[in-house]
This record gives C-alpha cells, sequence and structure tokens, in this order.
C-alpha cells in the first residue's frame, strides 16, 4: 500500500490508500476525493484529471492516448505539465510520497 | 471381366472416409460490393434493419439522399439503433440518447457532453459499409475487418447506357454459400447433365485480379465477375443478345439471395429480334419454348441446397476449370490458415 496525500477540490487534504495494479483513479474516486472516472480508463471523459504536485518523477510518460483526451479538456480546463489522468496512473510501495490535486471540472 | 476385390491395405481409406469430416459451407463470408436493395426501396429518411454478411444492420438513407449501413449496437451503452432510432438530418441518432453517427460511422453529435472522446476526433467509432449507388442499386463493400474497398464497381451499359430496356427482375434463395453459386459458371460439364444442353460447351476462363472472364460455348455466353457479388453475363443467339446482370448477396455462410436483372436492347415492339430476346431470358432462369435444356431455377438448387463442398473434388479430363476457378475465389476470403485450408 502507498498512501497519497490529496488535495480535493475545495481544498480538503486527504489521505488516500492505493495499491499496485489498480489505477490511482479509482481509490480517488472510492475515497470521496471528487474524481468521477466516468469512462473507467477508457481515455474518453477526462474526469478523473489531477496535478501531480510531487512524487510524480517516477511515473511513466503520458500514452498519446492519455495526451488527446488532456488535450480535449484543454479548452474547458487549465492543463499543466504536471496533469495526468489518473486512470493511467500506478502506483506501488516504491512510488515515493505523492502528492495531488484533484483537477477542476470541465 | 471380374477381379479379385482387393484386399484391404489397398484402400485408400481416407476417399472413402472423407465424406464424414466434410462441411457444407466452409467459407467465410468474402470480401466484396454488394447489392443491398434497389435504389427506390429506400427514401430518404428511411431507416431499417437488414440481414447481411452473417449479421444484422442498420440500413438508412440521409434527408440528403446518402445511403448509409451501419452496426446496429450504438457504441454509447449498446441500443440498437434499428429499434427506435432514427435519420436526423445527415445522421442516424440513436433512440437512447441521442448520439448520432455520419454514413461513414463517425460520431457527429453527443448532445449533452462537454468534452467529445478523443476517439471521436480521430477515426468512425460505429462499423459503417462503404456504401456506392449505380445503376438503380446500392451497393456496400464487406471486409471482415474494414478493410477499404480495393476495386470500383464498373460500367455496365446494359444498365446505364441508352437504348437498352427491360425491367424484369429476380429473387431466389439458395441454401448454400455464394461460392458454391458461382462455381457452376466453370462446371460446364452439368449444362449437360443437370441441365439437359445437348453437349458440353466448351469454356475459356480468364482471371485477373478481381475479375473472372468466361466465354461458354463460342460466343454463347460471355460474362464478367466482379468479384464475388457481381456477375453480367451476355447470352447470345441468332445474333441477338440479352444480359443477366446477377448480384447474389452472403445472408449467412449457408445462406445465399440470388438476385438478378435482364436487359437488352431496346428492339421494335413486335420485332423478331426481341423475341429472341424474351425468349433468351426466358431460357436463363427456366423452360422457354423450343428449347429442350433448363434455366437454374428448375434445376440447380436441388444441388446447391443439398451438397457438401469437397475442398479436393475427384475431377475428370472432361470438367471445367473448377480448381482454377477455386484458386481465384481464395482471393476474396481474409481468414486465418486452419479456415482457409478447409476452402
Amino acid at each position: 500500500m502507498a498512501s497519497i496525500s490529496v488535495t480535493t477540490r475545495d481544498g480538503a487534504k486527504l489521505q488516500i490508500k492505493a495499491s499496485p495494479a489498480i489505477p490511482l483513479m479509482e481509490f480517488l474516486r472510492d475515497g470521496s476525493a471528487g474524481v468521477e472516472g466516468i469512462c473507467g480508463g477508457e481515455l474518453s471523459c477526462g474526469t478523473c484529471h489531477i496535478y501531480i504536485d510531487a512524487g510524480g518523477e517516477s511515473l511513466p510518460p503520458r500514452s498519446e492516448g492519455e495526451q488527446a483526451m488532456l488535450d480535449a479538456i484543454a479548452d474547458f480546463v487549465e492543463v499543466r505539465p504536471t496533469s495526468r489522468l489518473s486512470c493511467q496512473v500506478f502506483v506501488d510501495e516504491s512510488t515515493p510520497d505523492m502528492q495531488v490535486t484533484v483537477g477542476p471540472v470541465a | 471381366m471380374t477381379s479379385n476385390p482387393p484386399v484391404k491395405a489397398d484402400i485408400n481409406l481416407a476417399q472413402l472416409l472423407e465424406a464424414k469430416s466434410l462441411e457444407r459451407c466452409p467459407f467465410p463470408i468474402p470480401t466484396g460490393w454488394y447489392f443491398v436493395d434497389y435504389s427506390e426501396n429506400l427514401k430518404p429518411g428511411e431507416l431499417r434493419n437488414v440481414q447481411l454478411f452473417d449479421q444484422e444492420w442498420v440500413l438508412f438513407r440521409t434527408e440528403g439522399g446518402k445511403p448509409g449501413m451501419t452496426d446496429p449496437y450504438c457504441p454509447h451503452l449498446g441500443a440498437h439503433m434499428g429499434h427506435g432510432g432514427k435519420v436526423c438530418g445527415e445522421a442516424l441518432r440513436c433512440p437512447f440518447h441521442h448520439w448520432e453517427y455520419n454514413t461513414e460511422g463517425w460520431c457527429t453529435s453527443i448532445p449533452y457532453g462537454k468534452v467529445m472522446p478523443p476517439i471521436t476526433k480521430k477515426q468512425a467509432v460505429l462499423r459503417a459499409l462503404p456504401m456506392e449507388e449505380r445503376y438503380g442499386l446500392i451497393f456496400a463493400w464487406y471486409h471482415p475487418t474494414c478493410a477499404e474497398p480495393t476495386w470500383q464497381l464498373p460500367s455496365i451499359p446494359a444498365l446505364e447506357d441508352e437504348g437498352w430496356t427491360g425491367s424484369r427482375r429476380g429473387s431466389w434463395t439458395a441454401n448454400t454459400a455464394i461460392q458454391e453459386i458461382a462455381e457452376n459458371g466453370v462446371d460446364t460439364a452439368h449444362l449437360k447433365f443437370l441441365h439437359n444442353a445437348p453437349g458440353i460447351p466448351p469454356v475459356k476462363a480468364e482471371f485477373h485480379d478481381h475479375i473472372m472472364d468466361l466465354d461458354i460455348g463460342n460466343g454463347y455466353i460471355v460474362g464478367r465477375a466482379y468479384g464475388p457479388g457481381l456477375n453480367v453475363l451476355e447470352f447470345t443467339q441468332n445474333g441477338v443478345s440479352a444480359t443477366m446482370i446477377s448480384y447474389t448477396q452472403p445472408i449467412t455462410p449457408e445462406l445465399s439471395q440470388m438476385n438478378m436483372c435482364f436487359r437488352s436492347k431496346a428492339y421494335p415492339e413486335g420485332s423478331m429480334e426481341q423475341a429472341v430476346a424474351k425468349k433468351i431470358i426466358d431460357h436463363m432462369i427456366g423452360a422457354a419454348e423450343g428449347e429442350e435444356s433448363a434455366g437454374f431455377e428448375s434445376v440447380d438448387f436441388i444441388v446447391w441446397n443439398n451438397k457438401k463442398y469437397r475442398p479436393r473434388p475427384l475431377l475428370c479430363d472432361g470438367d471445367g476449370p473448377v480448381l482454377q476457378f477455386r484458386k481465384w475465389f481464395k482471393q476474396f476470403y481474409d481468414a486465418d490458415a486452419s479456415t482457409l485450408a478447409k476452402v
């Protein structure tokens, strides 16, 4: 189990536990962090957008599909270099302490 | 002369036992252009379900007149768009959430989504078949994994040029695959024995790309096949010609719908030529006065509907170019090696 520090849209701080092989989106969604994850990881909705404020160095780069979805929501919300879709983020014990902020609603 | 029965060890058992493992129709649906319906049967704004290529499709025509044919199930949540869906302008609209698709299968509207899923900007999300409308017929291009057409529909003077006439059409159901029906075109020996023709006519068959040219009986029947779904055959008797245009549809691997129309030059009303042309057409289909042989309607179906396909047939020296035909036809199958081995 890895522990993630989450800042929700209204500024509240949460600690979310995440286990390997399941996308971070599911832990954020099920942990009431305000992430919807509507499409379930199919890269068609953009509702699991997060900013990775710290600890994202070891993540693999965005895939083409993730980039396309981020490009699509960029018309409505701010997409930053630290933006990720949390359905594409997997963490495990070796992931350094990660801090994320839930992205705004499109 | 008598001879001793051979001892068992001499028997080619595979020859005797092969029939046990034969299949009626081991063929996949072949790739090609296929007739869908007559243009006049699909009005702008109309939509209906059709069974073709071993599945159901939604056939529709946009308000602007473009025909479309798509998978029935909406990519969104799977509603059957042929039950409650409708044509809206140039699009097919799903009844469930009003997502819309154009005739190429691209999603053109999601009425309540702010962000269009990125894939909708990149490609079609609903399987839609390429469509062509020519000679008053609607055609769809079928390929099992959605490859684009590799040839175009030909011009057919008998249907497109001035000076031709004929409104006769027919449609027949055959309980077999399209390859089995087409194979009769090169099996000239059956014309004598099944159709009761006076002799076995000579046949010349030439194969190039998707086209097969046939000359049966030194110019009596001159035909060209354009892939598996379109044939144009010209029959000539006493200097008078009539043309059969045939466009068979694969409904399932074991069911085909044979469709034809018949045309001739617009000979003067009441002329001998007009009478000969009519007789030639009667003879193509069934019995005709003064002809002893039979058209396909009365004799071919009993064979088609009950036969099995022999991938290694026992042919003799008097047979037609059956194996050349099969080799040519094989190009229309896009399938794995074990399937191809059976055809």
